[in-house]
């Protein structure tokens, strides 16, 4: 009897610090919350930035549940308002098992099975979240906001193997899912919202390889996506030229490989990253058959921490839509071309500007922690060049070639 | 002169002594099944990406905040790294689902309480916290 009161009164004695630690060790609740102002001298982007903006707007919260030591399951809710881009309605970001298949203190391996975040270059999996990009705005030459569904995440598995190494670590991702394209993609891609739909094709292939050298202080990273998307024409996609456009259903074929790296020291920091895109076009229109595309998106930034709170940082920017027609003259004239060619049919399709197939920036910013769990943002970027903008925000005739951006924010995590 | 030649050279030895004068330790619980880890190995469980000791326990990991003096220099020191490295690795496990941060504690005392009272728990304190509940690991470079 007096053994098993003392059992109890242990077990009431210490079970409040236990389930404390026991709660606190298998679930873990975070979340975010950013608002940002956006102005722009000319152009819109995330609103209607000409006039000041506040339609950027994100708020996400997620949980990570360990069920057993080898399996955890983990969730994400994202809520973003961006202009005309996204409305704010709430979108399942990830939702995953992690089953651990082998863990040693060297080696770790194991498959995420679910909703995954596509591993692209360093920052893709976490640009949604304020706190963890390099700026405002992720660099859009290569983390496209116009098009970020597309190679945000998608539906499938991802094998990991990481290894970890006396000279550095060596992470692999290698997977295969659905991809989730929405209405910005066939804005992005082709031109306008047809009465057709992009939908999923087959499964796309995604991979990354990333090797840190000396506990970080060297980064480098190689990404490869591979998708295809079904083009499923509606009735009046179909009106034969020149009533209508004469589309028929087809797929869209996308490769995307980046290369980064990043040196990490206590002061300064330097990353760089370049993003390869090949789009290829199949049996939709002999248009749209000609328009396939090899682009080159890159950056560099360096940043300074002034102290732990405050960091400032530069970057420079660039994307061309066509790799052999630099700063897009040829797109230009092809594009005057075609339009005259339309108007003897009565069809007015204004030409699109050589500026439409390039951006360039210079991009000057910096951030401040007023608490560790809240970071003010500023920044002020000089534009060159339209590409960046979407098409569902901008009359193509009507935007600005050489534009200037300011934007703010204030973003909270915990 | 002795004397003298003797202040100069001890004012010397203070005024560039490396800021190890207070030293950062690793501690763990007493059951876990390692005494000595290295440079990689600690990197790699701080860094929240080795889930298990090698006799299958679940690790726990303890951290002070990213502005903690002592969080900054066991990253510098034990590590090799810089506090704002390691955020970045949590963060992108964090947000993506991919994995998870650390508990952090506020004070050395709760650490030693934490690290005492979990199984496979892990941490680090100031040497002159250390206590008997838990137990020093070595690191090897």
């Amino acid at each position: 009897m007096n053994t098993l009161n003392a059992i109890l009164l242990l077990t009431l004695v210490t079970y409040p610090s236990f389930a404390e630690v026991t709660r606190q060790d298998n679930l873990k609740i975070h979340g975010f919350a950013s608002q940002a102002y956006v102005h722009t001298s000319a152009n819109n982007f995330f609103g209607d930035s000409e006039d000041g903006s506040l339609d950027f707007t994100e708020l996400g919260i997620n949980t990570s549940y360990q069920l057993s030591p080898r399996l955890r399951v983990a969730g994400q809710l994202l809520s973003r308002r961006a202009g005309e881009l996204y409305t704010g309605s709430p979108w399942l970001d990830y939702a995953l098992a992690d089953i651990n298949l082998l863990s040693t203190t060297e080696n770790q391996f194991g498959i995420y099975l679910g909703r995954i975040k596509n591993p692209i270059g360093l920052y893709n999996e976490t640009r949604d979240v304020a706190h963890t990009r390099q700026g405002v705005f992720a660099p859009q030459v290569i983390y496209f906001d116009k098009v970020r569904n597309l190679l945000m995440s998608a539906d499938g598995f991802h094998l990991y193997s990481n290894h970890f190494l006396s000279s550095g670590n060596i992470l692999i991702r290698i997977g295969a899912g659905y991809p989730l394209p929405d209405k910005n993609v066939e804005y992005a891609f082709m031109g306008q919202n047809w009465q057709g739909k992009l939908d999923r094709g087959k499964l796309g292939l995604f991979g990354r390889i990333m090797y840190e050298h000396d506990g970080g202080r060297w980064v480098f990273a190689l990404s490869g996506t591979t998708l295809e998307l079904d083009f499923n024409r509606g009735e009046q996609d179909a009106i034969p030229f020149p009533a209508g456009a004469g589309l028929s259903s087809g797929t869209i074929d996308i490769d995307y490989t980046t290369l980064s790296s990043q040196y990490n020291a206590e002061k300064w920091q330097f990353t760089t990253e370049v993003a390869f895109e090949h789009v290829s076009y199949n049996n939709i229109s002999a248009a749209f058959d000609q328009a396939g595309f090899d682009s080159i998106g890159y950056y560099g930034q360096l940043d300074y921490k002034f102290n732990s709170n405050r960091q400032a940082f530069i970057r420079y920017e660039e994307f061309q839509l066509n790799r052999d027609d630099w700063n897009g003259k040829k797109a230009a004239r092809e594009s005057l071309a075609t339009s005259l060619f339309l108007s003897g049919f009565g069809i007015n399709q204004p030409p699109s500007p050589a500026r439409n197939n390039y951006s360039k920036a210079w991009v000057f910013g910096g951030h401040w922690d007023i608490k560790p769990n809240l970071r003010l943002r500023a920044e002020y970027h000089f534009i060159e060049g339209t590409a960046i903008l979407s098409q569902r925000e901008n009359t193509v005739p009507l935007t600005e070639k050489f534009w200037n951006m300011f934007a703010m924010s204030v973003s909270y995590r915990f | 002169m002795g004397k003298l030649f003797k202040t100069y050279i001890l004012t010397l030895c203070i005024f560039f002594a490396p800021d190890v004068v207070t030293a950062q330790i690793l501690i763990a619980n007493p059951q876990i099944p390692t005494s000595e880890l290295s440079r990689n190995n600690i990197r790699a469980i701080f860094a929240m990406r080795t889930p298990h000791w090698p006799d299958g326990t679940p690790i726990q990991v303890f951290v002070f905040e990213d502005e903690n003096q002592t969080h900054i220099s066991f990253c510098k020191h034990i590590l090799g790294m810089f506090p704002y490295q390691l955020r970045r690795i949590w963060d992108r496990q964090v947000f993506s689902g991919t994995g998870v941060a650390p508990i952090t504690v506020k004070s050395a005392q709760e650490m030693t309480e934490k690290i005492s009272d979990t199984p496979g728990a892990i941490g680090y304190i100031e040497l002159e916290h250390l206590t008997d509940s838990v137990t020093q690991i070595g690191s090897e470079s």
